[in-house]
């Protein structure tokens, strides 16, 4: 009912109705129960016609909202190959830095026993228990190890930089899981949209997107990133063409 | 020369501090962001500023173009090392004025063919 005018007429009329039964007046009665009716009618087309509205704009927004097609379509199946992308980096570092490892400890533990036989060679040399032939020899060791040690400790170093370079993985991996908690953000907002749609009275508006400018981040295989270089030489060749 | 770094993640920060250090420049500071950047800079001491792109507060590009517009920092030379590898971002960044653009992840040896390049033609 609409209101309480309306509730009060139809009370009115039911009384009247009841009564015109009580008196055996069956004309009056039947004009009663035509006239409830089509008031009846009336207010349940009315609301129907609200629902019908109300259905039609919801699904067009809902339609229109091409950001929820664009997040099913698009960046969810991107977000997976960005974190199994993210997977396979932390992997890559990972294996980089313990391969670098396991060739620097062979190395170092040659160093370190080549060095404490030296060692005791040196104090006998020093305490002058030391033969002529000893010390010729333990002097050709000397500058064995001497050569070693320059070449082991360039060797130790490149590996040392290896693996601080291998660390890049940390910079670039957050900046993807950023990227995917702010899809994950836009996912929530989209179903904080659709929520919105299916109750009865708001509708919901578009969210807007920043398109120009928008920043892609690390670039990731299987992500396509319409104008992208690939490479650094292509990066060098693009400013290159600008006159750098 | 003094050297700024610039980047939201400390790690990479670390790692191209520690690769200019092999390249034989000691004096380094660093920022986390282009806010923090811009009044070091405007400070004055700095000789060369490397700095990543996508930072929250301001980006490098940000940082790029308020270097190039206030005439004490206006000639200084800035590298721009970041993930962002996108043709348009380049030109804009050439726009900008940026010395040099290098991609993440890169080697140690084309941070240095970079910076011998940007001191050549500094020199030249």
């Amino acid at each position: 009912m609409q209101n309480e005018e309306d509730r009060l007429e139809l009370l009115e009329k039911a009384h009247q109705l009841i009564e015109s039964i009580e008196n055996n007046d069956d004309e009056t009665a039947g004009d009663l129960l035509n006239t409830m009716s089509v008031v009846r009618e009336k207010s349940l087309f009315k609301e129907v016609g609200q629902l019908t509205r109300q259905l039609h704009d919801s699904l067009a927004s809902f339609a229109l909202d091409d950001q929820l097609t664009e997040l099913t379509d698009k960046e969810i199946p991107d977000a997976k190959e960005r974190l199994n992308y993210v997977i396979e980096m932390t992997n890559e570092a990972a294996n980089k830095t313990l391969n670098a490892i396991d060739e620097v400890i062979p190395v170092t533990n040659e160093m370190q026993r080549q060095s404490e036989e030296l060692s005791k060679k040196w104090n006998k040399f020093m305490s002058r228990d030391l033969s002529l032939d000893e010390f010729k020899k333990m002097s050709g060791e000397i500058s064995v190890f001497l050569d070693a040690s320059c070449k082991n400790s360039k060797f130790v170093h490149e590996k040392a930089n290896e693996i601080m370079l291998a660390q890049g993985f940390q910079d670039l991996t957050g900046q993807i899981i950023k990227k995917v908690i702010g899809l994950v953000q836009n996912v929530e907002d989209s179903l904080v949209e659709l929520v919105k749609f299916s109750g009865p009275v708001e509708t919901g508006s578009a969210i807007n997107k920043e398109e120009k400018g928008k920043l892609e981040g690390p670039a990731v295989p299987g992500v396509v990133v319409e104008g992208a270089v690939n490479s650094q030489d292509e990066v060098d060749d693009l400013l290159s063409s600008l006159g750098f | 020369m003094k050297i700024l770094v610039v980047d939201d993640f400390s790690t990479m920060r670390r790692i191209v501090k520690n690769l200019l250090r092999e390249l034989g420049f000691t004096n380094l500071d660093e920022a986390d962001d282009g806010q923090t950047a811009w009044p070091k800079l405007k400070a004055g001491g700095y000789d060369f500023l490397v700095t990543d792109w996508n930072m929250p507060g301001m980006t490098g590009i940000d940082l790029l173009k308020n270097v190039r517009a206030n005439p004490d920092t206006a000639g200084m030379p800035v590298l721009l090392v970041t993930a962002e590898s996108k043709r348009e971002q380049i030109i804009e960044a050439a726009q900008a004025g940026v010395n040099g653009y290098i991609i993440k992840p890169f080697t140690a040896a084309t941070l240095k063919e970079k910076i011998d390049k940007i001191f050549a033609r500094k020199a030249g």
